[in-house]
């Protein structure tokens, strides 16, 4: 029996050392990438393997095809919008992925666009 | 005695758990709060909204005014990564003025036009379950709000296979290849409801459509089987086209069904490009509409769907001003031929979205 309670507390301290590494060591970006949608989880697990080197040009470059995403899927049925904040537009974006069928990674890439 | 024994016994097991509690209890507040700290960090993580849009209109038509006030909320609220959980009611009244005179009066209604549920899947599929618009064209389903639509008045067609459903729908958009995006819904409703608030129909369907990103194209077609009373179908295209280069949008739907037939086509033209007072014109856009109405083999007053009761042709033409982002200003002009009578209809009045945070928004 006290050999079982030791097992447990050394369990305990190492997932808590485990949980206290994991806190100061994953990234927050990738950590709430997941918001933007089941496949946006791939990327994080990618850019949580492979340190992100986000260059300004690959920035311009999902802006620029975020716009015209943006431009080819919304304005279809209205005017173009005002940018709301990041966490409103996440909401939006979710619905309109919903309603307008719009594809993943236009939804990913408008959603970039949105936020900047 | 036997509580004198027993309590050390007692006592000591909690001590026990107490020691194993010990460092399971910093495991749980760190638990928390990196859950916490995701929260606060992220700051595309959705939030649920309350949105949707407020009209208030004046529908002169044959000389008879009608003031129709609207407002229509709209709940999102995402869980987790996957799924949605979204509603839109509306609450509008229409009021005339007696033909006897005295002051305007009528009825205010409410509806529920959607409470759902959706889980993404997959990039290529999206579960649907609750009440939804039924997805059989596109005017139902993407334009008839009333921020959103261009003409205020409703298509002839609208009626066709639009009638609520109660059930549940797979749908989904993906590339095909970079030139072709593909997006279709399938569809069951289960219940019959004749509560005007929530109506339904029982019936089958779906819709196909494709989108040309490069030309701004989007083609497709719909399809729905009633399964109730005379089981029928009803066919539909629709048709969707913005030039890249010039600020056009044309939209154009038809519909065939045993209670009628018909088609509208509508151009909007945004006056963003024009030379002169180049401030107001880039909030202004003129519209035009065409379209007509064939009665079919089933009299209107068999029909369950709302329909012109003859054949029908109208033709529209409207000016709208973005007074501010999500509040625009309407008016149009319209004649109605159908032989039950002529007659001309003038509208005009206000739209407004409105969209609230119902969470922390995140950092700019």
């Amino acid at each position: 029996m006290t050999g079982r309670i030791t097992n447990f507390r050394a369990a305990g301290w190492a997932v808590a050392l485990l949980l206290g590494v994991l806190a100061f060591t994953v990234p927050p970006c990738a950590r709430g990438a997941s918001a933007a949608g089941p496949s946006a989880k791939k990327d994080a697990a990618n850019a949580t393997a492979n340190p992100p080197v986000v260059k300004a040009t690959d920035a311009d470059a999902m802006r620029v095809q975020g716009e015209l995403r943006f431009r080819a899927n919304c304005g279809r049925c209205h005017a173009a919008p005002q940018k709301f904040p990041p966490r409103m537009m996440a909401t939006v974006l979710r619905h309109m992925r919903v309603r307008a069928t719009i594809t993943d990674q236009d939804m990913r890439l408008v959603l970039f666009y949105m936020t900047q | 005695m036997g509580f004198v024994l027993l309590y050390p016994r007692r006592k000591t097991a909690f001590a026990h758990r107490q020691g194993i509690a010990l460092p399971w209890a910093p495991a749980l507040i760190l638990l928390l709060s990196i859950a916490a700290y995701s929260q606060t960090a992220d700051s595309e993580k959705p939030i649920p909204i309350l949105t949707g849009n407020a009209g208030a209109f004046s529908f002169v038509s044959g000389g008879h005014n009608l003031i129709d006030t609207q407002i229509n909320p709209v709940l999102l609220v995402p869980l987790g990564d996957r799924w949605l959980i979204e509603s839109r009611a509306n609450f509008e009244g229409q009021f005339q003025r007696p033909a006897d005179g005295g002051p305007y009066g009528g009825p205010v209604t409410k509806h529920v036009d959607y409470a759902q549920v959706d889980y993404i899947a997959n990039p290529y599929v999206t579960v649907t379950a609750g009440r939804f618009l039924t997805p059989f064209g596109i005017f139902n389903e993407r334009l008839y709000p009333v921020w959103i639509r261009a003409l205020q008045p409703d298509p002839l067609i609208l009626g066709i296979g639009t009638t609520s459903s109660d059930g549940l729908m797979f749908r989904g958009g993906f590339s095909v290849n970079s030139a072709v995006n593909l997006n279709y819904t399938a569809y069951i409703s289960a219940t019959s409801i004749g509560i005007g608030s929530v109506d339904s129909e029982r019936h089958v369907g779906g819709r196909l459509g494709f989108f040309f990103p490069g030309a701004r194209l989007e083609v497709g077609g719909s399809w729905q089987r009633t399964l109730q009373d005379v089981r029928k179908n009803a066919f539909g295209f629709h048709m969707g086209w913005q030039p890249p280069k010039v600020p056009l949008n044309l939209r154009a739907e038809f519909a065939r069904s045993v209670y009628g037939s018909g088609y509208w086509i509508e151009g909007l033209y945004r006056l963003g490009q024009m030379p002169f007072w180049q401030k107001q014109m880039r909030h202004a856009e003129v519209v035009g509409r065409a379209q007509q109405f064939f009665t079919g083999q089933v009299a209107w007053y068999n029909s369950p769907w709302s329909l012109p009761w003859a054949n029908t042709r109208e033709a529209d033409f409207g000016v709208n001003y973005f007074l501010h982002d999500g509040l625009k200003a309407v008016a149009s002009y319209g004649r109605q031929f159908s032989p039950l009578g002529n007659f001309n209809q003038w509208t005009y009045g206000i739209a407004y979205r409105f969209a609230i945070p119902l969470g922390p928004t995140g950092a700019r």
